[in-house]
């Protein structure tokens, strides 16, 4: 039937994929492939001239210690962030769904951990930025009712604390949205399973380690996959609270690469970034992926 | 992979079909209660507390701001408003409708390509399309800039819209590609007996059996896009083209010596948003898990 | 080229006074751009850094009376703030998709863009014209390069250290003139359970306001010059000791707790609301600040100021004044140099300057433009100082190379976190000196 079909519609399938390839080549990939091309110059947005550099970016990136603590700080990010919107999430979601609470609680539930997701990622930065604020923010006052005087701090102005106020904030908006997504998947793991695991007396617990986290399983490789991929593109949020500082101690790759490109005005060094950024991504991503199938054969 | 099809098919589309057997433990409920009742308040509280200080003066801001405001100033709504927060809204609301609309037709011809067709290279599209999952945009910021230039388009609705949709594809592709293995083909069969080009099959049986995942994709492309910020705030220069998202932080600049101002401006910019979730939040599960039951 | 106004060319004053306003301003009536043109319909894009709505409403009614007085043209204005407008002026400048008028900070901001040929030479429309005599001509200096002008000043600003009345008066105080007495000040502020001084440095070009005083008041001024401009040999790039000595006595002011806590947690805004709201005695603050000052709670008689004492002893010049002129240029690349020349022109006539003054509470460059009719005695006497001042040392973050400038930011934060000490932060800067130097003789 199939190939029927195929042979009947030859052309169809390229005319159909056409738009597609056409927008992703032009506006992905090949500035992926520029990017490495403008990488190997010396070049600014001033001056026209273009200087051949070879690899010196890449020479010069490599011990710069911005670089490597960038790096540091989207590993924190992409750890924090699998562990609460991925691992945290999924807990949360089997609650909800092992009907402890009744419908309508947990509809409320559900939508109120939702919300933070649907505001813009600004109005979350700036938000947080006045939640944050040592005088008179709304951390700092907490802890001071509940007599932790001692925690109070400049959650973003101090280097110790910049970057984990900064995840915190990611933690909050998308942990409702990623439990949503969690809670269908558990939806649809077959109800004989559950039921199966009680007849053998499992508990909530077993039920859990037994049931739902084996049959969530594809769903989980794939929104670990989209989040530490998203934790090394982070860029919004952080530039919106901190722009990186207090001396650079929250800064990612992508505000690296912008202020790169458009404080300091070094884009052949910016465009190094982005193909190392490139490269960790796609390696994060490959490895993952090649775990996960790896998992799925054994 | 073909499992992820129900999770992403559903921000929303919780489907409601199963009884549950046993009550919970009276322990077990209140533990669940207690701790989601922190998460919930953990998660609303900052809008509460947005909400309430954008009635203050800074001064109220600074000296009360756990307290009611004890005048409601609403001149700070007017002031905000006055801003133009509508014309930063108006360009969102285009931006992401032509954004998702060309997204979700372009993937969607792609995933019946690729679902429905066997041809030479199949493999290879797939890759190619898929491939754009793992790229950061950050990586074509510069190179983008260029070619929106050499293309003319830079500082125009233009210098979002292809970009959004191009990094959109290979997710929704993907979500799509997914959901249409799993549809029955008899009625594609036969509208082939019929005499139905592939066109005619893609419109009038694919279209229609796909509407719960296009929904879904164009929920989560529509966040995607509303929230945009790197290529806004780099691919635009004009007041009059900016979206929410660089509109805030102008306004934010602008205002920054009027803090509760800032925070009304916030409110007004949320509540488009919110309102919108809490609105369609009930039609999204009805009319997804009704497409669930099919899928 | 020199940064602080004085050096080299001979010391020049700011002719801003506001009684001094002698020079009458020329009455230019009937049409700026010429005739020949008349009928072209031309559209000007016109880019700043002033989005707050009072100043977006200043420029407005300026640009719809110039294009009722010029038909054919267009003004089509777009603003960011502050701290964004340094990166979106580079997107642009790398865009080509450059403005007609764009803002510019004086000093080496500016001259990067003569340097790399983005800017028009305004020399001859200004010097040739009856524009000359609209404009203060001192304040026109740091935007000139290679003896060239390639900006016109639209305004004029300084820091001062402005302190509230009512505390002063409180503890019996009065306004500090050595660093000595200034410390002796915190001191009994801190005693009193008072914060001394209202610090934000979220974003740390508020730091680089003091250092920028430390360092022309303790350094050596063609030491400096030097240094700033990169012309110094490549070893001797910012060694001079006494750029660890400013530095340390910025540290000192946190060490001591003469700041408020944690100053790199809150953005240079909050502070001043705290300054306002009484929760500290002084604030380092911009003469066009003084405006907000005078319309919040503590009122016009609320606070006075007087100039930094920074620098008691230092090798560098006591009676510079940390400050710069704000203006604009041409795009080289305009379509319609004639036109935007003519905007310009206008926006800088004095009627509008003493508009500016009257709307805003910003002294204008504009010549005659502050008086005690349309401005506060703070500002005046403000403008006064600038006027008696041996001249302005420019703002340290926009006065430098941005490499240097990005090496010394950080640092800042870094001082007052602790994290790094005055050496480390000088060895760093030296170090980001000798990159930009070899770079600029690449080029």
């Amino acid at each position: 039937m199939v190939s029927r079909m195929g042979r009947r519609t030859n052309l169809a399938p390229y005319l159909f994929l056409l738009p597609a390839v056409v927008l992703m080549l032009v506006f992905v990939y090949i500035p992926v492939i520029e990017s490495f091309r403008f990488s190997l110059f010396k070049w600014n947005s001033f001056s026209p001239e273009w200087t051949w550099v070879g690899l010196g970016n890449y020479r010069k990136l490599l011990p710069d210690p911005i670089f490597w603590q960038s790096i540091g700080n989207n590993i924190w990010y992409a750890i924090i962030s699998v562990a609460i919107q991925v691992f945290l999430a999924l807990m949360l979601a089997a609650l909800l769904e092992s009907h402890a609470v009744g419908r309508r609680l947990s509809t409320f539930f559900r939508t109120s951990l939702f919300l933070p997701a649907v505001l813009a990622i600004t109005i979350v930065g700036v938000t947080w930025q006045m939640l944050y604020r040592p005088d008179t923010g709304l951390i700092n006052q907490v802890l001071h009712v509940v007599g932790l005087d001692s925690w109070t701090r400049a959650w973003l102005g101090e280097e110790r604390t910049a970057i984990f106020s900064v995840i915190a904030v990611s933690q909050w908006q998308s942990l409702g949205y990623l439990m949503v997504l969690l809670i269908v998947a558990i939806r649809a793991v077959p109800r004989e399973l559950y039921e199966a695991a009680r007849i053998d007396g499992a508990g909530i617990w077993r039920q859990f380690r037994d049931v739902t986290v084996p049959g969530v399983r594809e769903t989980t490789l794939v929104l670990v996959i989209i989040t530490v991929v998203g934790a090394f593109k982070v860029f919004d949020v952080v530039w919106v609270m901190t722009a990186g500082g207090p001396n650079h101690a929250s800064e990612v790759l992508g505000t690296f690469l912008y202020r790169t490109a458009f404080r300091d005005d070094e884009m052949g060094y910016a465009s190094a970034i982005a193909t190392m950024l490139f490269f960790i991504t796609f390696a994060l991503a490959a490895v993952q992926l090649w775990a996960g199938r790896s998992g799925k054969d054994a | 992979m073909a499992n992820v099809k129900p999770a992403a098919s559903a921000t929303w589309s919780l489907p409601r079909v199963r009884s549950h057997p046993e009550a919970a433990s009276p322990l077990m409920r209140w533990s669940v209660i207690v701790l989601f009742g922190v998460f919930t308040v953990v998660s609303l509280y900052p809008m509460i507390w947005l909400l309430t200080n954008s009635f203050k003066t800074d001064f109220d801001l600074f000296e009360a701001s756990w307290a009611l405001p004890e005048v409601w100033h609403w001149e700070n709504y007017r002031r905000a408003w006055d801003f133009g927060i509508a014309r930063y809204l108006i360009n969102s609301v285009l931006v992401t409708t032509v954004s998702v609309s060309l997204t979700v037709t372009v993937s969607l011809m792609a995933a019946y390509a690729l679902s429905r067709f066997r041809f030479r290279g199949q493999t290879a599209f797939l890759f190619f399309i898929l491939g754009g999952l793992m790229l950061a945009p950050e990586v074509s910021l510069l190179p983008l800039f260029r070619i929106l230039q050499q293309l003319g388009i830079y500082n125009t609705y233009l210098a979002m819209i292809l970009p959004y949709v191009a990094f959109g594809i290979p997710f929704v592709t993907f979500l799509m590609r997914s959901y249409i293995m799993g549809l029955p083909r008899e009625l594609e069969e036969a509208a082939y007996i019929d005499g139905a080009g592939p066109l005619g099959v893609l419109r009038n049986v694919i279209v229609p059996l796909s509407r719960p995942i296009i929904a879904s994709a164009a929920l989560i492309e529509a966040m995607r896009v509303w929230n945009e910020f790197m290529f806004a705030l780099t691919f635009i220069s004009s007041e009059d083209l900016k979206t929410l998202p660089i509109g805030i932080m102008s306004f934010v600049s602008a205002l920054q010596t009027e803090w509760t101002v800032v925070m009304a401006a916030l409110v007004l910019s949320a509540l488009p948003m919110i309102v919108l979730f809490l609105a369609t939040q009930r039609q999204y599960i009805e009319g997804l898990t009704a497409g669930a039951i099919k899928g | 080229m020199s940064a602080s106004i004085h050096s080299r060319r001979g010391i020049l004053k700011l002719g801003l006074a506001a009684g001094v306003a002698a020079a009458a301003p020329v009455a230019l009536g009937g049409r700026i751009a010429p005739a020949a043109r008349a009928q072209e319909q031309v559209t000007l894009r016109f880019f700043h850094k002033w989005p707050e709505p009072e100043q977006i409403a200043f420029y407005q009614g300026v640009i719809d009376a110039f294009q009722a007085e010029n038909p054919n043209i267009k003004v089509q204005m777009d603003a960011v703030g502050d701290e964004p407008y340094k990166d979106k002026i580079r997107i642009l400048m790398a865009s080509g998709d450059v403005p007609d008028i764009y803002f510019s900070w004086a000093g080496e901001f500016a001259w990067k863009f003569a340097r790399a040929g983005r800017a028009l030479d305004l020399t001859s429309a200004f010097n040739d014209t009856d524009w000359k005599d609209n404009v203060v001509n001192s304040a026109t200096e740091p935007y000139m390069w290679d003896g060239k002008l390639f900006g016109i000043p639209m305004r004029i600003n300084a820091k001062f250290m402005a302190y509230s009345k009512a505390k002063f008066d409180e503890l019996g105080l009065s306004a500090p003139t050595t660093w000595d007495e200034f410390l002796a000040v915190c001191g009994a502020m801190k005693e009193s359970g008072l914060t001394p001084i209202s610090f934000g440095n979220q974003f740390p070009w508020a730091s680089s306001h003091y250092v920028g005083d430390f360092n022309a008041k303790l350094v050596a001024n063609d030491v400096r010059m030097a240094d700033y401009r990169l012309e110094a040999d490549a070893d001797a790039l910012f060694i001079d000791p006494n750029y660890v000595e400013a530095l340390s006595r910025f540290k000192s002011l946190n060490d001591e707790g003469y700041f408020n806590n944690s100053p790199n947690g809150i953005s240079h805004d909050q502070a001043r609301t705290a300054f306002i709201a009484g929760r500290s005695g002084m604030i380092y603050l911009e003469l066009e600040e003084f405006v907000n000052l005078a319309e919040s709670p503590m009122g016009q008689d609320g606070f006075g100021f007087f100039q930094f004492p920074s620098g008691t002893g230092g090798a560098g010049d006591q009676k510079l004044i940390t400050g710069a002129p704000d203006g604009f240029m041409i795009s080289s690349a305009t379509k319609y140099p004639e036109e935007a020349i003519a905007f310009l022109k206008y926006l800088t006539l004095p009627k509008n300057g003493k508009e500016y003054v009257k709307q805003l509470g910003i002294p204008s460059a504009s010549v005659g433009a502050v008086t005690e009719e349309n401005a506060i005695p703070q500002v005046v006497e403000g403008v006064n100082q600038i006027a008696a001042a041996s001249g302005l040392a420019l703002w340290l973050d926009t006065d430098m190379n941005t490499k240097v400038v990005e090496a010394y930011l950080p640092g800042f934060q870094a001082l007052l976190t602790g994290s790094k000490d005055p050496q480390g932060v000088m060895d760093d800067v030296h170090n980001a000196a000798v990159e930009a130097q070899t770079d600029q003789s690449d080029q």
